[in-house]
């Protein structure tokens, strides 16, 4: 920018106030504006759309020999299945305190990592876990049941079969 | 610290230094102040590791559109728009080829604005070596390789050939039928020395072409191997490189006195718009200590140039511009045309006609003749001959000046149709009666490598070279016509090579035309 | 310096715009959040976002059900527009494999046109719902599948003797158990399999001896042997695919195996047609294809046609009906066995590829129908196609009555070589012993039950003189049979298989009395155009022709 050289002046003086600039300025704008907007769109980016692993829903048959309290776990899962009197439920095998694989047996939940305990309805009894086995929703369908991995249930919820 | 203060008062100082912190770290990272004054828009440009490539101040010839028509920014533009969606796309591209090319789907179809990312990227790199090319053909019409700037000249064909090498090496990536077998084809070409040594019976002890190809290839067939070469040329070597080489030719552009301009640039750039007060009005109250007296010139230090303006503004607000609408330019057609994608890369099923690149079609004209001359040979003359210019040209008249030099613009515009009307008429004669071995089956190879269509053109265009030379007495007026002739013919082989050659490379007046379809 | 920050300005509000709409295009303008908008569940509503079924070990990642909700794992209740219904049942969930491995198209994509595979850079293509069935061939090689008359007597027993009242097949029949407990019997649409019990009718027998009352005292009786033979083979081929069994049965009545392999066996004349349903449309000719520019299309017009459609191609015109042209092209379709990892092989087409399990049923009328009818005829009597040289009658009576099952075998197995007819019993590719016998059996039945007449002379006794048979062979034979015996409307006589299988007396005898009904004439009988030939002259020609065996 310049300014009028009315008299002797030493480019080391202070200038006076210049007029605003309005189209510089507004060129300036649209310019960080636009990489802004184009910078926000860009960081949408990285996160995935679609996740690669398996669905969270997902199909099974209940073996017919399955005793009262025997946990059945679907090969490649991380849930419990069990069924009693009063029908089926699921419950999670994700240790609550770092996400190790519980291991099931009737009765009890046991993990080896840092040796969490949980009785067989989730509820801890020992151990760094902050928080029970959530239970997972179970629905019918048809001759077998649907688990849904990505829904929780308030504990004690069965589904008749 | 602390001398004689009471518990208190230091008490009272943190918590002032707490509360003073955010607006000290701001001033901290800017020190020099608001660029309002000259002096500030100095230190501005100067006292900033990223900016002070750019000198202090901007020469105003440098500033006009007509000097440089902004084509080494646009150069720059189109690099950085290719770096920054490039490196969006390394999120997700897997360079092996069993999955490549399904990496590629998924950035299409299913990432969030993958598909778009892509498709700038893509249509940056066009951009770019379109840009590179028109800011090589300026430096040289503008006879900017002129003294003192030789050496610049020579690493701005070095950023041409890195350029070219990034645009190559990004092809296969995709891994479908078109990358597959135009970088096939590619391997190949580096390969054609041996059309040479298999002539002279010199391959088992010598083969450069072999070594060529195995080096680019890591392998005998273009596969894994060649793709994550190629991948890593592609993200980290070449673009290494040409930040290197770009570094040093602004550095360059700086040193050598800004744009070249020519000798009375002043008289020509009158009085300046507004009023400007002059450079030094008083005898600067800081010297520059001298820790010797060297001989020869040194950059201007002393004496002001009377017609600079500072960088900050007017430099910067032209590069933003160019910036812009080249980014305008990538986005809107990103928008409208998406990156090609054709079936996953099949070994067993040739793409017919398998294309190169299109700054490659030219040169693929001439393999179609012969793939040593085509592919290696004019291509070395080529590159020789542009890296020879300023040392060839010692000339001084017409510097700065577009079409500058003895000749002119007459000159250029009889080359253009000597370039052009040459080709033609070389191109015509083989497609129409094809070439020695349709009427001497059995004439050695080596007849065919030293005369076929690519020679005989080059020659045609020296010859005429050398006219310009004796008739003008000038060197320059030779370089005008020959570089004028090879852009022209560069420019008309690449037309025939993408949209008059079909299958098998038969020549076909329209695709419609191709059996296939 | 204005013009400059005009161009900043005005570029940079351009770009800005641009990218607005590059937002608003991608967020709001995509067919499948609409789809998914309008789309709800019943219990809680759906979350609005891509989904796909990822098979790692098959390279799948099909995103068809962003569009196709409801065919999602686990979903249920999905309620909306049509494409969000479930899928109809069928034995694998698209939760399995996904999509594209039954169906085809381009399951990583997300816009309709590009998933269904209508695009122009995409291989394979969706099939088109009507062959849906002929996606099975990707894993599965169905195995036995007879000839389509024994299939049709199979399902022919299958209705008449009402066993649809209480079991279900494909889709159709079965009652429920009046008082609860489910269906009175077992669907049978799987029994290729799972198999069923071999003692089913002895066990229905006797409830039905025992029952009091309802249907197995009223609806029950005893089945034949023959109708229990036709079940078993009906009931073999029952794959939950019935479209595609009714169409490999038609593939094994037309003869195509005898000039194309499948699967590795078959003949040479044409070429495999093991992975012919995987062609890519776009490097398929059609400027002779009506319609659109599909495969399917494609194919039916080269059944219609096939010189026409592939350049150079030797395929006669076969005279096919449209429904079996349909149904062909299902079979073709569903050529597109591709290599699976070992995990996900199944059963049949272990079976199949490593243990020698064959596809098509090894009684001698399917061998037949499925090798021998494309030349010689359904019925046996020959056939002639325009440009080529006939095929000769091999079920004539006056043959198999001289004709010995050494001769027939010999010829099957050894073929004649340098001629048309393949050496069935030696290639790569060709029958069994077993199987060879199971045809020649059948032959003689086609014939009417011909058997060979005994022949007590031995197999070389002719001893004629062999200049006056090349003189009477000039005159009488070499017109049809070539001046070298080389052949030409009459089979080829200089053959070393022919020459080395066939007894004196079946030369003398085909010589003497002809083939009826064919251009061979019974020679011992004199006719408007020459005079008969008498015994020794007869005996000349053998011992001429029988020079040849020494070439």
């Amino acid at each position: 920018m310049t300014i009028k050289a009315g008299k002797e002046r030493s480019r080391l003086d202070p200038e006076p106030m210049p007029r605003r600039d309005f189209l510089g300025l507004s060129a300036l704008f649209a310019f960080a504006g636009s990489m802004l907007f184009a910078v926000t769109g860009m960081l949408r980016l990285p996160k995935a759309a679609v996740l690669s692993s398996p669905s969270k829903k997902f199909s099974v048959t209940l073996p017919d020999s399955l005793a009262t309290g025997e946990p059945f776990v679907p090969p490649g899962r991380s849930v419990a299945l069990f069924r009693d009197a009063e029908g089926a439920y699921a419950i999670s095998t994700t240790c609550t305190h770092l996400g190790c694989v519980v291991k099931a047996s009737a009765g009890e939940f046991e993990c080896p990592c840092h040796g969490s305990r949980f009785s067989a309805d989730g509820s801890v009894t020992k151990g760094p876990a902050p928080q029970a086995l959530p239970w997972l929703k179970v629905t019918a369908s048809g001759a077998g049941l649907i688990v849904d991995e990505g829904t929780t249930v308030p504990a004690g919820s069965k589904v008749t079969v | 610290m602390s001398t004689a203060g009471s518990p208190n008062s230091a008490m009272r100082g943190f918590l002032d230094n707490l509360r003073a912190a955010p607006r000290r770290i701001l001033d901290s990272a800017m020190r020099g102040g608001a660029p309002k004054t000259d002096r500030t828009r100095s230190t501005f440009v100067f006292g900033n590791v990223f900016l002070h490539l750019h000198s202090v101040r901007t020469h105003r010839w440098s500033l006009r559109w007509s000097t440089t028509m902004g084509l080494g920014i646009a150069s720059t533009a189109g690099f950085l728009i290719t770096l920054v969606t490039g490196l969006l796309l390394m999120f997700y591209y897997k360079p092996y080829p069993d999955a490549a090319y399904d990496s590629i789907k998924d950035i299409h179809f299913v990432v969030p604005t993958g598909r778009f990312i892509r498709n700038i990227h893509r249509w940056a790199a066009n951009v770019m070596v379109i840009a590179v090319l028109l800011h090589m053909a300026r430096a040289f019409y503008t006879a900017a390789y002129r003294k003192p700037r030789e050496f610049n000249w020579l690493v701005g064909w070095g950023l041409l050939v890195t350029t070219l090498g990034l645009s190559f090496t990004g092809y296969l990536l995709p891994w479908d039928q078109l990358a597959y077998w135009a970088i096939t084809i590619g391997a190949n070409i580096a390969q054609s020395p041996r059309e040479v040594t298999d002539a002279l019976g010199v391959t088992q002890s010598f083969d450069p072409g072999g070594l060529q190809r195995l080096l680019l290839l890591g392998s005998d067939t273009v596969g894994e191997e060649a793709l994550i070469r190629f991948y890593l040329l592609h993200v980290m070597i070449l673009p290494l490189a040409l930040v290197l080489l770009m570094a040093v030719h602004f550095w360059r552009i700086r040193k050598d006195g800004g744009i070249a301009r020519p000798s009375d640039a002043e008289k020509r750039l009158g009085p300046s718009a507004g009023d400007t007060y002059p450079v030094f009005t008083e005898a600067p109250a800081k010297t520059y200590q001298l820790a010797a007296i060297v001989r020869g010139k040194t950059s201007a230090v002393g004496s002001g140039p009377e017609n600079t303006v500072p960088s900050m503004p007017h430099l910067f607000y032209a590069e933003l511009a160019v910036l812009m609408i080249t980014v305008f330019v990538c986005v809107a057609l990103a928008l409208v045309s998406d990156a090609p994608l054709k079936e996953l890369a099949n070994p067993a099923v040739p793409e017919n006609p398998a294309k190169a690149p299109w700054y490659f079609l030219g040169l693929q004209e001439m393999v179609s003749f012969s793939a040593f001359m085509g592919g290696m040979g004019i291509p070395t003359i080529v590159l020789i001959g542009l890296g020879l210019i300023p040392f060839l040209d010692r000339e001084e008249s017409g510097t700065g000046e577009w079409f500058g030099g003895a000749g002119g613009w007459p000159l250029v515009r009889t080359s253009i149709l000597v370039g052009f009307v040459a080709a033609l008429g070389v191109e015509t004669f083989a497609i129409r009666f094809g070439w020695i071995r349709e009427w001497l089956p059995s004439v050695p190879q080596l007849v065919i490598t030293l005369i076929n269509p690519g020679t005989v053109l080059t020659l045609i265009y020296a010859a005429y070279s050398i006219w310009l030379l004796r008739r003008h007495n000038s060197t320059r007026a030779a370089a005008l016509g020959l570089f004028t002739c090879f852009l022209c013919g560069f420019v008309l082989l690449t037309i025939i090579g993408s949209y008059f050659r079909g299958p098998n490379w038969t020549f076909f007046w329209s695709p419609t035309d191709w059996a296939r379809h | 310096m204005k013009k400059t920050k005009h161009l900043l300005l005005w570029s940079s509000v351009g770009v800005l715009l641009l990218l607005i709409f590059a937002a608003f295009d991608e967020n709001m303008l995509k067919e499948w959040r609409r789809i998914q908008g309008a789309a709800s569940a019943q219990d809680a509503p759906i979350d609005v976002g891509l989904r796909q079924v990822v098979t790692p070990g098959l390279n799948v990642s099909d995103r068809c059900v962003s569009c196709h909700i409801g065919m999602g794992a686990g979903e249920q209740g999905i309620l909306g527009p049509g494409v969000v219904a479930p899928h109809k049942p069928i034995p694998h969930q698209p939760s399995e494999f996904g999509c594209t491995i039954c169906h085809g198209g381009q399951g990583r994509a997300t816009e309709k046109r590009d998933a269904h595979g209508d695009v122009r850079f995409w291989p394979a293509p969706m099939l088109p719902v009507r062959y849906s069935f002929a996606g099975c061939g990707t894993c599965h090689a169905p195995l036995h599948v007879p000839n389509l008359s024994a299939l049709e007597k199979g399902r022919g027993a299958f209705e008449r003797l009402d066993c649809l009242a209480c079991h279900r097949l494909d889709g159709r029949g079965g009652t429920l158990r009046p008082g609860g407990g489910g269906m009175e019997g077992p669907n049978l649409s799987y029994t290729g399999f799972k198999g069923y019990d071999p003692l089913w009718h002895e066990k229905h027998t006797r409830h039905s001896e025992e029952a009091q009352r309802g249907p197995w005292k009223d609806s029950f009786g005893p089945v034949g042997d023959a109708d229990r033979e036709s079940l078993a083979v009906f009931l073999a081929s029952r794959i939950g695919a019935p479209t595609l069994i009714e169409a490999k049965a038609l593939f094994h009545s037309v003869g195509c195996l005898g000039c194309h392999k499948v699967s590795g066996v078959g003949g040479d004349a044409g070429p495999d047609l093991s992975r012919s349903g995987e062609k890519d449309p776009g490097q398929l000719d059609f400027t002779h294809v009506p319609g659109q520019a599909t495969f399917s299309n494609w194919l039916a017009e080269h059944f219609r046609s096939p010189a026409s459609t592939v350049a150079g191609s030797q395929m006669p015109i076969l005279g096919l009906s449209e429904d079996q042209i349909e149904l062909l092209t299902m079979y073709m379709l569903s050529l597109r066995r591709r290599e699976l990892p070992g995990a996900y092989l199944p059963k049949d087409r272990i079976q199949a590829t490593r243990f020698g399990a064959r596809e098509f049923a090894i009684d001698g009328a399917t061998i037949f129908s499925a090798f021998c009818a494309g030349c010689h005829g359904a019925d046996g009597r020959g056939r002639r196609y325009p440009g080529t040289q006939p095929f000769p009658a091999i079920t004539n009576p006056d043959f198999l009555s001289i004709a010995s099952d050494a001769f027939i075998s010999e010829t099957v197995t050894r073929g004649r070589p340098g001629r048309k007819m393949l050496a069935w019993g030696e290639k790569d590719g060709g029958l069994r012993p077993d199987e060879v016998r199971s045809v020649v059996g059948y032959l003689r039945q086609l014939g009417g039950g011909v058997a060979q007449q005994p022949d007590p002379s031995p197999a070389r006794w002719v001893k004629g003189d062999a200049s006056a048979g090349k003189r009477i062979f000039a005159a009488f034979c070499a017109g049809c049979h070539g001046k070298n015996g080389e052949g030409g409307e009459g089979p080829a006589l200089n053959n070393k298989v022919l020459l080395s299988a066939a007894t004196d007396r079946f030369l003398v005898e085909t010589i003497g009395k002809g083939r009826r009904a064919t251009a061979m004439a019974g020679f011992s009988i004199s006719s408007p155009v020459r005079p008969a030939l008498s015994k020794g002259e007869i005996e000349a020609l053998v011992s001429f022709i029988r020079t040849w065996e020494a070439k």
